[in-house]
């Protein structure tokens, strides 16, 4: 189960998603393409549609308008191959930590790895004994804190083996020693298993140096997709006299009467006079979100559908009778359509 | 049910073991429903037998005795044994009459809508469990246990009734046996199962889920009772045969044909006429033609409850649907992400 870099973990192809007929779209016209073995910062402002977006990358909801490939088919057809912790992190109240990872077993017959989910779960006892906040198998669930039902919820999403961990705001409620340790252990079992995931927050500096990936939403769709780095070599941030910025894409520009500072995307060399340096990635995102306007930019290939590869190869055997390997996604999504 | 089951298997490789698993989860989710239904088919039962065992024999010896001191006592059943007896049979006609009730309480609220509300349901539709499979699943184990239990309670009722029979006379359609006998129980307990869940996936939020379960089944309950006795047709007899119906037989009408042929129900003229040649005296004075009477004798039971009991999975077997069509089109259960 090769999964380096070339297989599509998520494809957005004009995703819309209203709750209501009457209120406005909370994702709108969304379209991006996700590859698989990244770590993806899912970032944006509080209610951009990050976790509509990973619910129905989860296949908890159904999109109003465009389409969502998840591993190379539909999210129901997918849905033993990915794990999702929602925002939440709902969890049985009345079972006890072990028994909730009995309950994992239990729906997870052919994957389950519990190992893995007692790792995560108990955290590797050190020198001085367990650390402080350990879990107890036998806590119930409704006595634990916050954090440490986070710990419960992403250790049943360990103990799936998943190809792809959908992740909403999985570090909120962590201390800073659990954050740490749970970050390892994710990059871990990315590096280990070529895991895809995708980790959303508002917090971007929780995520930086972490991703490889970013997906920035706004306003319902993504504004900015692509490796971080790559994202910010194709910005700069200008200081210097006001002038005329024609030929370079502006994101933002502030004017303090003789001094211009901006953040362009710069359509050839920049002047002399001006100072130019690398924006951070908060100054970057930030940049994005105080300027809707500002135009998308995605440093990959975001075409939807087109490739073949071997994780949709996968897709297709796992999702058994619709068969013929090698087919794309598109197809394969509209005959499950046709069938249902 | 299991048609939906099969239909909707859509998980490759390990099906079967899949199905255990959740139906394990479902009971482990559930233990204190569980335990609480076991407590209830025990006691209930520990009652019933005790009532028809040794509560029987002693109220029948006190009774026994009392009636031979005082006559009035044969006709008005007292003391303290009697009484114990009586609240035994009374209490435990009460749960079982009143048991499809709870199941509609518990299943809108516990089982479907508190899972939708914390979002642990949303928990387990994204391991490996399809929402039409997990609502499958819970579904068929709680009938399980439900179908189990009533037969155990429904035919000790049943004997203890039969054998009540001498202590005070209860009639087979009467109104407090006639609903917790039969198949009647069982019918009710997986409709209510059924509108329980329809309720919680309807409404989403437990509290409100738990009223509008027990409204539903009230409703079907309340249109059985109003409407049972049509659901088989009635026997009509004239002449001297109205005059003495069988003894067990659940008089309906009763009424007079003119000499002008006009039918007149609900009315008792000549009913207390004696033999054949009194009733055509009466019958020639009054100017009548005829008197009938519509009843149902007492080998209607059966298709009177079979009859009411299809009408009741009927509307469990909607609701089940609905549950279905509601949650499929609500998530993305099938291969379907448009």
């Amino acid at each position: 189960m090769s999964r380096v870099g070339d297989g599509t973990a998520l494809t957005a192809v004009g995703l819309g998603k209203r709750y209501r007929r009457r209120r406005g779209h909370v994702l709108r016209d969304c379209s991006f393409r996700l590859p698989t073995g990244r770590i993806c910062a899912l970032v944006g402002p509080n209610g951009a549609g990050k976790s509509t977006l990973l619910q129905l990358a989860a296949g908890l909801i159904r999109p109003t308008e465009g389409t969502l490939t998840v591993l190379g088919t539909s999210p129901a057809a997918a849905r033993e191959r990915f794990a999702y912790v929602a925002q939440g992190k709902p969890l049985p109240l009345q079972l006890t930590v072990a028994a909730t990872l009995r309950l994992g077993a239990e729906l997870n017959r052919a994957r389950w790895d519990q190992p893995a989910a007692e790792r995560i779960a108990y955290g590797h006892p050190t020198e001085q004994g367990a650390r402080d906040g350990a879990l107890e198998p036998t806590a119930r669930i409704r006595s634990l804190s916050g954090g440490q039902r986070t710990r419960v919820a992403l250790a049943l999403a360990f103990g799936k083996r998943p190809e792809l961990m959908l992740l909403d705001e999985p570090m909120a409620d962590l201390d800073p020693l659990a954050r740490r340790e749970l970050l390892g252990a994710l990059l871990g079992e990315a590096a280990e298993h070529g895991t895809t995931i995708v980790m959303s927050s508002h917090v971007v500096a929780e995520l930086e140096g972490v991703c490889d990936h970013l997906l920035l939403m706004g306003g319902g769709r993504i504004r900015l997709g692509g490796d971080p780095e790559e994202l910010l070599a194709a910005h700069t941030l200008v200081t210097g006299p006001a002038r005329d910025l024609t030929g370079h894409t502006v994101v933002e520009s502030r004017d303090t009467g003789r001094q211009l500072t901006a953040l362009i995307r710069p359509g050839g060399p920049p002047s002399d006079d001006w100072q130019t340096a690398a924006p951070t990635l908060e100054e970057l995102l930030l940049a994005h979100l105080r300027n809707p306007k500002a135009p998308d930019l995605f440093t990959e290939d975001t075409e939807a559908g087109e490739e073949k590869s071997g994780s949709e190869a996968e897709g297709t055997k796992e999702a058994e009778e619709t068969g013929k390997p090698g087919e794309t996604g598109e197809d394969q999504e509209n005959e499950e359509n046709a069938r249902a | 049910m299991t048609t939906l089951l099969t239909s909707t298997g859509t998980s490759s490789s390990a099906s079967p073991a899949v199905g255990r698993g959740l139906a394990l989860s479902v009971l482990r989710l559930h233990r204190s429903a569980l335990w609480l239904w076991l407590l209830l088919v025990v006691v209930l039962s520990a009652a019933m037998l005790w009532a028809y065992g040794p509560g029987y024999d002693a109220a029948d010896t006190d009774l026994q005795e009392r009636c031979r001191k005082s006559v009035e006592t044969c006709h008005f059943p007292d003391g303290p044994a009697f009484i114990r007896y009586d609240r035994a049979v009374s209490y435990s006609t009460l749960a079982v009459t009143c048991f499809p009730f709870l199941v509609a309480v518990w299943a809108g609220a516990a089982l479907i809508a508190r899972e939708l509300e914390t979002g642990t349901a949303h928990l387990a539709w994204t391991q490996s469990v399809s929402p039409t499979r997990w609502l499958a699943a819970k579904l068929a184990v709680p009938a399980l246990l439900i179908t189990a239990g009533t037969a155990v309670l429904v035919p000790l009722h049943r004997l203890v009734w039969d054998q009540d029979a001498w202590l005070r006379s209860m009639d087979w359609y009467d109104r407090s046996i006639y609903p917790s006998s039969g198949t009647l129980p069982l019918a009710y307990a997986l409709c209510g199962l059924a509108l329980g869940a329809l309720a919680g996936l309807v409404v989403g939020r437990a509290l409100p889920a738990l009223g509008v379960a027990f409204a539903a089944l009230l409703a079907v309950y309340y249109l059985g009772n109003e409407y049972r006795l049509s659901l088989w047709p009635t026997v009509t007899v004239t002449g001297a045969k109205a005059l003495n119906l069988p003894d067990d037989a659940l008089q309906l009408d009763r009424g007079v044909i003119t000499d002008e042929g006009t039918r007149i129900a609900n009315n008792l003229a000549c009913a207390d006429a004696d033999g054949v040649a009194g009733l055509r005296r009466c019958l020639a004075d009054s100017g009548l033609d005829e008197i009938w009477a519509t009843y149902h004798p007492r080998y209607h039971y059966w298709p009177l409850q079979l009859a009411e009991t299809g009408v009741v999975l009927a509307v469990a077997a909607l609701a089940v649907t609905a549950a279905f069509v509601l949650l499929r089109r609500r998530t993305a259960t099938e291969g379907v992400a448009v």
